[in-house]
């Protein structure tokens, strides 16, 4: 079987995000936390719309009525002793 | 749409699958109505402790227990990895006064069958190298497990299917009445389900199902901001938590030097290694409502303790931040049970932190008492009535 990585970060396949909507996944959230594609170091920037692809095909929904999954700081990964440091310059303002 | 089913469940988090889940498997047809989808709640926002070692003596340490023992055979019971690990874990302790409150709570604890144990600084190097060096001891404890609560949901989710559940997504429930002997739940979407039980699984959201039928159900949203790390190696053999946040429930005067910023956002630590190796740091214990966004202040500060407790932890990257809303209530227990003067109708909700780890033992015992099955005397403490005497009580 050739499987087709979606996400790289976590090393989703194509197959494993199909099982996951076979099993009752019905929404990229749940998508996301079934298969944990998007969970990754990039936060889904890669694989989201690949994901949202398959499962408005398995789901026989159009792709524009699909809703995004869900997304919070930080935008990209940061050092735990820099968070800290921003924070303190934060205060200090 | 209308559905006739005996069971109507309202909330799919961990706490709604777990009871369709006893239920469908003892024969019954269930429909979960769920206000946005499966695990939006706290289920997906929270870390994957089982933890023990955290529990007061008595019923909560029972339950916890027996929670553990139908977890050791649970993933062969869905078929799935459940990423359940029984790895162990440390109370780290920071001075005299703290392990003088951890002597006698450990002391407890094995009376009712845990086996816990303090360990001195030696052992807790051995098994925590990382470990801020100025620490005294630690308690252990081999029995404290993880289970990763999205493999958990996917699971009971895709046995529950197998068995007939219907999910009802995007179902705000806005109407449940008695009709005779039955009930009828009604969503904001034209769904009705006529069936002769209702749970209310709906994590923070039960008092507003409450509200539908003038019932008070005294669970509030407590939120609890975590930060997520990207995966390294495991830099000790357990996961940790500190004797300051367990010691404070019993000894508020232990946390005396805490600023006030760290008590408004009821600032605590725990620290465990997802199976797939990031790091879950928390956590707040914040009365806000329903605000579900994460910041940066509070981030700050969790990371900022994790550095000092594991300084190690200055170079790893974080990843995400997230925040979710605990059912609290105003013991700390959970409400389980049926509800006086409704019968037919359950509460399975208000389990604060520790959701993931009972949700297998309520929802396999109130399945049970749907079905009139076994003895759940132990329950009488847990039912909602607690809080009517003890208003009458004034």
């Amino acid at each position: 079987m050739c499987d087709e990585l979606i996400c790289r970060c976590e090393e989703v396949s194509r197959e494993e995000i199909e099982a996951a909507i076979t099993d009752g996944a019905v929404t990229m959230n749940e998508v996301k936390r079934f298969t944990r594609a998007g969970m990754g170091l990039c936060q889904g920037r890669t694989c989201r719309r690949l994901v949202e692809r398959i499962l408005s095909e398995k789901t026989n929904t159009p792709l524009s009525e699909i809703q995004t999954s869900s997304y919070r700081q930080p935008v990209r990964p940061v050092r735990s002793d820099l968070i800290q440091e921003y924070n303190n310059l934060e205060e200090e303002q | 749409m209308n559905l006739k089913k005996d069971v109507c469940v309202i909330g799919g988090g961990v706490m709604g699958l777990a009871t369709a889940y006893y239920l469908l498997k003892a024969g019954k047809s269930v429909a979960i109505l769920e206000k946005a989808e499966i695990g939006g709640g706290a289920s997906s926002s929270c870390d994957d402790m089982i933890l023990l070692q955290s529990k007061k003596p008595g019923i909560a340490l029972t339950l916890a227990m027996e929670s553990l023992e139908i977890y050791r055979g649970l993933s062969d019971e869905l078929g799935s990895d459940l990423g359940f690990y029984s790895h162990g874990g440390m109370i780290i302790i920071e001075d005299e006064k703290q392990l003088k409150i951890m002597e006698d709570f450990v002391k407890k604890q094995v009376s009712y069958g845990l086996d816990v144990e303090i360990v001195d600084r030696n052992t807790l190097f051995k098994k925590q190298p990382h470990v801020a060096r100025y620490m005294i001891a630690s308690t252990y404890s081999k029995s404290d497990s993880q289970v990763n609560p999205l493999m958990l949901m996917r699971a009971f989710l895709h046995n529950g299917l197998n068995m007939g559940l219907d999910v009802l997504r995007n179902t705000i429930v806005q109407e449940i009445k008695q009709q005779g002997d039955h009930w009828n739940v009604s969503g904001q979407n034209g769904i009705h389900v006529e069936c002769d039980n209702v749970v209310i699984a709906a994590g923070a959201w039960s008092g507003q199902v409450g509200e539908l039928f003038d019932i008070e159900i005294p669970i509030t949203p407590i939120k609890g901001q975590l930060a997520v790390t990207e995966q390294i190696a495991p830099i000790g053999e357990t996961n940790c938590w500190t004797a300051a946040y367990i010691a404070s429930k019993h000894d508020p005067s232990i946390l005396g030097d805490r600023s006030s910023y760290d008590k408004e956002i009821g600032l605590g630590f725990s620290f465990t290694r997802a199976g797939e190796g990031n790091y879950l740091i928390g956590s707040t214990r914040e009365h806000v409502g329903f605000e579900k966004a994460t910041d940066f202040k509070a981030i700050s500060k969790i990371l900022e303790q994790a550095r000092k407790y594991f300084p190690i932890m200055n170079q790893v990257n974080i990843i995400r931040t997230m925040a979710g809303f605990r059912p609290g209530t105003k013991d700390g227990s959970p409400i389980i049970g049926a509800v006086d003067g409704f019968p037919g109708l359950y509460i399975a909700a208000g389990h604060e932190g520790d959701g993931v780890a009972l949700s297998p033992i309520t929802g396999k015992s109130v399945a049970e008492m749907i079905c009139g099955v076994g003895n759940h005397k132990r329950f009488e403490e847990l039912n909602l009535r607690r809080f009517a005497v003890a208003l009458a009580k004034g």
